[in-house]
């Protein structure tokens, strides 16, 4: 491959080298570190002069670290006059945006314990971004404010104002100076929208469905189930290619009394049969392992969870090691060796040959449409 | 101020809460809410507790400890603001991040103090507000407007106040490149100057100093922006004591002080370091007994209150508000 240079960030530099030796192509040297000062600092070693520049960085551990790297070796690599320069994310950071549940009178639900927030600092807490929201001015807010009085001021109907950085993650990429971006399983399809570059959006269905096609056995028999009704339509289009039966978990809000308290119910038969969980991504593991215990509850002879991001964060190899589910299976779009050491439970399934497939076709000016379906490619 | 209350917010970032309180103490009004988390996958969330509808918002962050996560804490903040209808947004930097990547001094540098020009112009900044840019140049690297504070005014009156011995000292820049800086310095306090130039047989070792002027009796005052792991400060000291000097000072805008440079101070003959507060050092002064605080906040308080009247910022270049 002529006029072509692949430089790996520090996030998951395996996966990088996996996609290079692919390609048949050496990585690019670069030096990575950072100053004792915290800043990164980045050194490109090779000519980028008039080359086709893919850097492969992973929006996964240190999330703001790697971006800002992912941004100055794309802001370093334009600037040394690179003809192109595609950002390649397989894990596409802040993709997800929190959504925040309300009560009618515009008051949000208060979901994190109160004293939480009497200190202005960062806090950790284990749950999922998604569908989750603190309450942030609990008790005693930053500047020492009293809770009445800040629930007064909710009262009058002031909406606490909760980023979105959806947009911003998409601008900051674009003014660092990248042309394209490939990534992989974007939780919201939307978010292709929020750039005015071209995004490639390759899909882990392939792949999951080749997995399941290969490792499940009888898979005919067993259920492609969805942990929530946002995945839905990921998880029926591979029921439908592997005409197999569907069934999905829906969540409940209907209590007045403990409204962030959630009912989970089960739709679909699942009874001594096998349970295939599809979803995009396993933070915290906190809705695949209740989607298990639902699923067990209801009599699946086996659970097995097909997952394209496995981010695995907090205590969600914990959670899997005590849940009832048998098999978590995630891409490598997020370094995964420490997580199979610590669980028997997870397998990988590696993306690097669709990676490669699409950073060649991109390279070569090819359709890349084909690797959304044809699996007999790679 | 009760009647500007209604149209001025200033959020804090969560890198140094301390200056952002003594900045909003000294306008006389509380800091806005805000509440900034990190979730377990190591991604920022910023919640703003109050209203910024058609309001003029500033939002202090240094550039200091996780640089990284600080300089996105900040952008997701203004892009917060900016979707919720703020009318301008004012970042005030007090320690502006990646100001020495300023420069394509090698092959395929990166000049990441423009990336991060960009990158707060893109999230929506209207005004940047900061103090002793590394160089001053870096304001060329923005397309909006700039206000490049001085520490030199709350620094000459350091000098008078604290150093009894002032009127028998002389002005020392411990580098080539901040002659202009200390020159300035000496030259409104009708001091001498000297200069210490480093002599580099490798590139980041310095093999040897050469003093230019004559420190002999006095009290020399070492003038940098920043202190990063001291080491030049120290050798500077050492130079300056071997060429008799009484007592050695040093008064640095920016005190960054990572890696081993607490060890480095103590052990240096420093009579005292001096930094302002654009950084947090608490901590770090309570390990190390030569570390004294310039209080930078009156200077930026008085900077956002000009910016937000409308009125004339220029007065600060030369005056330390009282």
């Amino acid at each position: 491959m002529r006029n072509i240079v692949i430089f790996g960030g520090s996030s998951h530099t395996e996966l990088a080298e996996q996609i290079a030796s692919r390609l048949n192509v050496q990585l690019g040297r670069v030096k990575l570190s950072k100053f004792s000062n915290k800043e990164t600092n980045v050194e490109i070693h090779e000519s980028v002069r008039e080359k086709d520049v893919y850097i492969i960085q992973s929006g996964c551990g240190h999330v703001n670290d790697n971006l800002m790297e992912l941004l100055i070796m794309i802001s370093a690599c334009k600037i040394a006059s690179a003809a192109k320069v595609t950002a390649v994310i397989p894990c596409f950071p802040y993709a997800r945006q929190p959504d925040a549940p309300y009560k009618k009178n515009g008051e949000l639900l208060p979901r994190i314990p109160k004293d939480a927030f009497i200190g202005y600092t960062y806090n950790t807490p284990d749950s999922t971004p998604a569908n989750e929201v603190k309450n942030p001015f609990g008790e005693q807010s930053a500047n020492g404010t009293s809770s009445s009085e800040i629930s007064t001021r909710s009262a009058g109907g002031y909406k606490h104002w909760i980023a979105r950085s959806g947009t911003l993650i998409a601008n900051l990429i674009t003014c660092a100076g990248a042309d394209h971006i490939i990534t992989m399983d974007l939780h919201d399809p939307q978010f292709q929208g929020f750039f005015d570059i071209p995004v490639d959006n390759l899909y882990g269905q392939p792949l999951m469905i080749k997995y399941i096609k290969e490792n499940i056995p009888n898979y005919q028999n067993a259920v492609i189930v969805s942990p929530d009704a946002g995945g839905a339509k990921r998880a029926t289009a591979i029921a439908d290619k592997l005409h197999m039966d569907f069934a999905l978990i829906h969540k409940e809000r209907r209590s007045q009394i403990k409204p962030h308290k959630t009912d989970m119910m089960l739709v679909g038969e699942v009874r001594d049969k096998v349970c295939v969980l599809i979803d995009d991504i396993a933070d915290t593991s906190d809705t695949i392992t209740k989607a298990a215990k639902i699923l067990s509850e209801s009599g699946a002879k086996k659970i097995c969870a097909i997952i394209t991001h496995g981010i695995m964060s907090g205590d969600a190899i914990q959670r899997i090691v005590t849940s009832e589910i048998d098999q978590v299976i995630v891409s490598d779009s997020v370094p995964q060796v420490d997580h199979l050491a610590q669980c028997s439970k997870m397998g990988v399934f590696s993306i690097a040959p669709m990676f490669a497939e699409a950073i060649r076709r991109i390279h070569n000016g090819e359709s890349v449409s084909a690797l959304f379906s044809l699996m007999d490619l790679i | 101020m009760s009647s500007t209350s209604n149209s001025i917010k200033i959020f804090s970032g969560s890198s140094h809460v301390e200056l952002a309180k003594l900045v909003a103490k000294r306008i006389g009004i509380d800091l806005s809410k805000v509440v900034v988390l990190k979730y377990s996958n190591q991604e920022t969330s910023v919640t703003i507790g109050e209203s910024v509808r058609d309001e003029d918002v500033f939002i202090i962050q240094s550039g200091c400890g996780e640089i990284n996560d600080n300089l996105m804490e900040l952008l997701i903040m203004i892009n917060a603001c900016k979707t919720a209808s703020a009318r301008r947004i004012t970042a005030v930097i007090p320690c502006y991040p990646y100001a020495r990547q300023d420069k394509k001094d090698k092959s395929r540098a990166p000049i990441s103090a423009k990336l991060v020009a960009n990158m707060l112009t893109v999230a929506g900044a209207n005004h940047v507000i900061t103090v002793d840019l590394h160089a001053s140049q870096i304001q060329g690297f923005f397309n909006i407007p700039v206000d490049n504070l001085y520490c030199e005014p709350s620094m000459l009156k350091y000098i008078k106040t604290h150093i009894s011995e002032w009127q028998n000292s002389i002005i020392v820049s411990p580098d080539a490149g901040g002659a202009k800086r200390a020159a300035s310095i000496a030259d409104r306090l009708n001091l001498e100057f000297a200069l210490i130039h480093k002599e580099r047989k490798k590139a980041n070792e310095v093999s040897r100093m050469v003093l230019v002027g004559d420190v002999s009796g006095k009290t020399a005052i070492l003038i940098d922006d920043m202190a990063d792991t001291c080491g030049t400060l120290k050798m500077a000291a050492t130079t300056l004591k071997e060429r008799g000097a009484s007592k050695v000072y040093a008064i640095v805008a920016h005190g960054i002080l990572s890696g081993k440079a607490i060890d480095v101070i103590n052990d240096s003959q420093l009579e005292s370091l001096v930094v302002t507060n654009t950084i947090p050092h608490d901590d770090k002064k309570a390990i190390c007994s030569k570390i004294d605080t310039i209080d930078i906040s009156p200077t930026l308080a008085e900077a956002i209150r000009r910016t937000h009247n409308g009125e004339s910022v220029s007065f600060l270049f030369s005056h330390a508000p009282e």
